[in-house]
This record gives C-alpha cells, structure tokens and sequence, in this order.
C-alpha cells in the first residue's frame, strides 16, 4: 500500500470522524478513556497503597536498615559501642534506638493500655520525620524529663462521647495536660503532654513517646541496651550496601534492609494486588475491545452500501480498511489521550488529598512507564479491535455490498 | 473496442435457477453512446456489472481494447476501474462526508501517475465543465439531485476513462433534471468523443442514443443505430 493510497484512506477516515455522527465519535472516545483510567487507576491506587506502606515503614519503623537482637536474645545489647560503631560507617546518616514498654494511661476518669517508647529525640530527628508530625505543641527536647508527646488517636476528642470513639482514647488530652503512666514494672509517674502529633501511621499514632532519660527512670538504671536501632542511609547509599557493611564491620545482631522486612511482611499482600491489577487490566482490554469492535462493526454494516461503490469506482480494499481501521486508531489515540490526562488530574488530586484510613494512607502512584505500557496495550487491543470487522467487511464482494 | 461473447449471467435462487444473462454477444465502438434498454428484469444491470467487472460472468468471454478482462486478478480489476472505467449510479452514490470538490477528486487521488496539483486542476476543471464550481465545498446533502447525479458523473469522469458506465442515471430525477443530465452525457460524449454505455428503461432517453441495444430475459433481442438521435 502506498503514500496515496493511505492518504485516502486517512481523508476518507477523517472526514467520516468530522462530519458522521459526533456523539458516536464522542461517545467512544470517552469510553477508550474511561478505559484507560480503569485499566491505571486500581493498579496505580494499589502500587500508592504500597509506596505509602514502604515510606511510613521507612519512615516510622524501621529507616532504611533494622538492627535487631540476635536470635534468642531479647535486647541489643553494648548499645553506645554498637551505636558509635554504626554511627562512624560510610553511608550511615544516623543510627537511633528504641525501646518501648507497656503502660497504662490514666487521665481524669480514663485508662488507656498503650506502648510507651523510649527514643532520643535529636538522633530520632534524622532517621523519622515525625518532628514534623506535631499537630499540637512541640516536638521533644533532647534532655526534657517528664514530657510526653502523645498520638493523636490516643490523645482523643473531647467533642466525641466513649461510646461513640472508633477507638479508645483519653478522651481529649491538650497540650499541657498532665497525665498518668502506670508501667508494667509498678513504676507510676505524672508527666506533662510536651505535644500531640499525627503521622497518618497506626502504629506510631497509638504511642506514647518519652525521652531516653525518662526510660532509664523508668528502669531504674543507665539503659545500655535497645529493643531495636533504626539507621538511616545517606542519600545516594543502597539499603544493601548499609546492611552488608554493618555486618563486615562485626555487628553481630540480626540485621535486615526495609527491602527484607518488605519482603516478609507485604509479600502476599502485593501478590495479592498483582492479581487484582491483573484482572483489572484484562477486564479493561476486554472491555476496550469489544466497544471499539461493536461500533466499527456497526459502522461498516450501515456503510456496506457505500463501501460496495466505493470499490465500484476503483477504491482498493486495502484502502476501504484502513479507512476503518485508522478511525479506530484516531479514536483510540485521543481516548488514550483523554484518558492520560484524567489519570494525571486523578494523582495530582489524590496527592494534595490522600485516601486516609486508620492504617495507612494512599495516592496514585503512577510511573510514565505504567502510562506508556497501558497505552501501548490498549491501542493495539484497539487496533485488532478495530482492523477485525474492517478487514471482514473490505473482503466482501461488491454486489453483495451493493445490494446491501 | 469491446468484444462480448456468449456473456452467462445463472442466479441459483434456493433450487430455482434465474438467467440474468443467457448468451448475449456485442461488439461496442469507441466514442459510441449506447443505450441498453428493456423492461425491468431484462438483464441490463446485470450487463453493465460485468462490463464494469463489478460481478463475475458463469461463462462468456468480454475483451476490452484486446484484454481479456475476466482474467485479471482481483486487484488488477481494482486498477483497471480506477484507470480505464467510470461508474455513474443511479442513486449518485456519494459519499456523505466528502464535499463535491473531495468526492470529484477522490479517483483521481489513487492514480499513482497524477499530482497533487493535476488533481485538483482536474477536479476543478471538471466541477466547472458541469456548472458546480461555485458549490464545491458543499455537501451532497446539501445539493439537489440532479445536482449530486451531476456531481457523480464528474467523479466518474475525472480520470478521463475509457469507457463510461451509466446505471439508469435519471431514475431518481424529474423531466428536467434528467434531461439536463442526458443533455451533459452527450456534450461530453460529443465533445471527449467518450464512449458512454448507459442503460434506461425510459424510451424518451434513446433520443441520446446512437445505438440502442435491447435486452428480454437475458437476450438481445434488438440492436441498431439510431438514426434520430441528437
């Protein structure tokens, strides 16, 4: 098929798109859209939910490597030698650890069972942003004694009755509060709420956070052990790197990357949202498709007649197809196009205004390869969609199409 | 110019067998303008489609300058209307969503041996030689018939064919547009010395008829000159 006649076929293709039935064009032009953004949405919701998960865990729980006791053992012990050790290793921004205990709250007629965890907030600020969580009051000082800050979920809502609470609180702590910690050790001490914040991460919104200093009240002795330390990466180092370093470098606890943790922890929940995407996909192709199919096919069928003359005048079938054939391609183009640009309008949204629950929060995370793979997929489904009845009908005989 | 022998047209209408054609032998001249008449049912369509290879003869033999047309393959079929004939249907068969300039040029558009320019030339030309310059960028739609059959017979004339096939032109057309139609077929047949095969039922069109052949079930049953053509 030549230049010429490929030009025809894309007039013959245009003209029918400008001035046949507009709201048929219209019509599937947003449906090819539609399409797309079902075929993006789910899967780019669900990979949000999961860079949602790995940053908080980063974020919140772990850093970018995890140094846990050693099988068998419930602390990691020598603290300040592993610590300094750590500390001193290319790569490393900062290593922080952790310990918490279990307490009971205790503010004006309300008891709430909590964790409280030990931190030292000035190397705690280069490992988690959750200094910038406060939403009341301020974030720990190094040496304070007697402050607390306190998650939002646990500080409550005095506006809100008991009964009607989602989930137990103190029922509406503010900032300057004095409340109780009862802990399991019978230690019992008033300590001042220093501020509430909120990080959008369930399991560090039910804390309460106290300083090493007030641990080691709490202990009664000099804390020279930690359940756990966190240890962030300098920008540009590898999870992977950090972790084989600590261990040439003779630490002898169990460390993991964030990777690892990952790995364990959402393994099957992301299998489980690769089969979701997956039908999802399929679902949205089949759907495509068949669309695209109908109304070509419909399309040919009302124009047997003219397609009959048209070869009658000396018109190719070649150039009959691809006059069919290209309408879809024009169709699906600008549906894609569409469909591009809803999606992106979609992520921006969900950007400034995440899909929050309890436990996690989410966005669309959408990389400009998932955009171009989706787009690929459907304009060939479009294509063979499209290509299908044309091709049929550029086959049939020209007094069958005449008589049509 | 055009050689038919023995042309067989068979329909097999669930166990009934119709002889669209039954035997019909021709020889048409170059420049004529021939009529094909008879009732309805005659054949005559059925005679146009396959000297316009749009349909396929049972048996039967039709040479054209020398070519044994039946022979070609599909798509030299394709190339040989395109190239050599031009179709004029009865319902004018433009299409919708071209204006008269597009739908004029479309022909000549496929033509590997024509410009961009000698196609727009031509269509121009010819939308003038027919008195429709001024609507070419109207829709048929918009145009009356006899206007839209006017416009059909520059797009079947705009390759300068060999041969021009009319299926009942003015059958869609009152008195006066039909005439003007039949008025347009023989200035160019007169003035391009273009051989027209035109086929009608209306006996008031073999008045633009050299010769006229007619046709019953299937057969030849007249063929002459007509000496009181225009």
């Amino acid at each position: 098929m030549g230049k010429k006649e490929l030009k025809v076929a894309f007039l013959l293709a245009l003209r029918s798109l400008q001035r046949g039935s507009r709201s048929s064009v219209l019509l599937t032009i947003i449906i090819v859209a539609m399409c797309f953004t079902n075929m993006v949405f789910l899967p780019g919701l669900f990979n949000g939910i999961g860079e949602g998960i790995i940053t908080q865990v980063v974020d919140y729980e772990v850093g970018n490597v995890l140094v846990s006791p050693k099988t068998g053992e419930q602390y990691v012990t020598d603290l300040d030698a592993t610590l300094d050790l750590i500390n001193s290793m290319p790569g490393v921004e900062r290593a922080t650890p952790h310990l918490s205990k279990g307490a009971t709250l205790k503010y004006r007629q309300r008891m709430l069972g909590v964790s409280v965890k030990a931190i030292k907030p000035g190397d705690e600020k280069y490992v988690s942003p959750l200094y910038s969580k406060m939403v009341a009051g301020s974030y720990l000082g190094e040496d304070d004694t007697g402050e607390v800050i306190i998650g939002k979920p646990v500080a409550g809502d005095a506006t809100i009755k008991q009964e009607d609470e989602f989930q137990p609180s103190l029922g509406g702590v503010r900032v300057g509060d004095s409340i109780t910690i009862e802990y399991a050790n019978g230690y019992t001490k008033d300590y001042r709420v220093k501020g509430i914040y909120y990080a959008g991460w369930s399991s560090t919104d039910n804390n309460v956070i106290i300083t090493w200093s007030d641990m080691e009240q709490v202990e009664g002795k000099t804390l020279d052990y930690a359940e756990f330390i966190t240890v962030k990466a300098k920008p540009g180092y590898e999870e992977k790197f950090i972790k084989d370093e600590l261990q040439q470098y003779g630490i002898s606890e169990y460390v993991q990357t964030t990777g690892d943790l990952l790995k364990k922890v959402m393994g099957s929940v992301m299998q489980s949202f690769a089969i979701i995407n997956l039908v999802s996909l399929v679902v949205g192709i089949i759907i495509t498709t068949v669309v695209l199919f109908i109304v070509i096919t419909i399309k040919t069928i009302n124009s047997r007649k003219q397609i009959g003359i048209l070869r009658a005048i000396g018109v190719d079938k070649e150039v009959i197809m691809h006059t069919y054939g290209l309408q879809v391609v024009i169709m699906a183009v600008l549906g894609i196009f569409f469909g591009v640009i809803l999606t992106a309008i979609l992520a921006v949204y969900l950007a400034a205004h995440p899909i929050v629950t309890p436990e996690w929060k989410a966005y669309l995370f959408l990389t400009p390869m998932d955009y171009l793979v989706n787009s690929l997929i459907l304009f060939l489904a479009s294509v063979v969609a499209g290509y299908v009845p044309a091709w049929q009908v550029s086959r049939e005989d020209i007094q069958t199409a005449m008589r049509a | 110019m055009i050689e038919i022998t023995d042309l067989k047209r068979l329909y097999h209408m669930g166990n009934v067998e119709v002889r669209a054609l039954d035997g019909v032998t021709l020889n048409i001249e170059k420049g004529e303008f021939l009529g094909i008449m008879g009732a309805s049912g005659s054949g005559k369509t059925t005679l146009l489609h396959l000297l316009g290879l749009l349909d396929a003869p049972t048996s039967g033999r039709i040479m054209i300058d020398g070519l044994d047309v039946l022979s070609l393959t599909d798509y030299e079929k394709t190339m040989f209307r395109l190239y050599k004939l031009g179709y004029v249907f009865q319902d004018y068969a433009l299409v919708p969503d071209l204006t008269m300039m597009e739908n004029v040029a479309l022909p000549a558009m496929l033509r590997k041996d024509r410009s961009e320019e000698q196609v727009k030339n031509d269509s121009f030309w010819i939308l003038q030689r027919i008195g429709l310059c001024d609507r070419r960028d109207h829709l048929p739609r918009e145009l009356s018939g006899g206007q839209q059959q006017r416009v059909s017979i520059a797009r079947a004339m705009v390759n300068r064919p060999d041969i021009l096939f009319a299926d009942e032109p003015c059958a869609n057309l009152d008195s006066e547009n039909s005439k003007m139609v039949l008025e347009l077929f023989h200035e160019i047949n007169e003035e391009m010395k273009q051989t027209i095969i035109m086929v009608s039922h209306e006996d008031w069109h073999k008045e633009y008829f050299h010769r006229i052949v007619r046709l019953k079930d299937g057969k030849v049953t007249s063929d002459g000159k007509n000496h009181s053509a225009h």
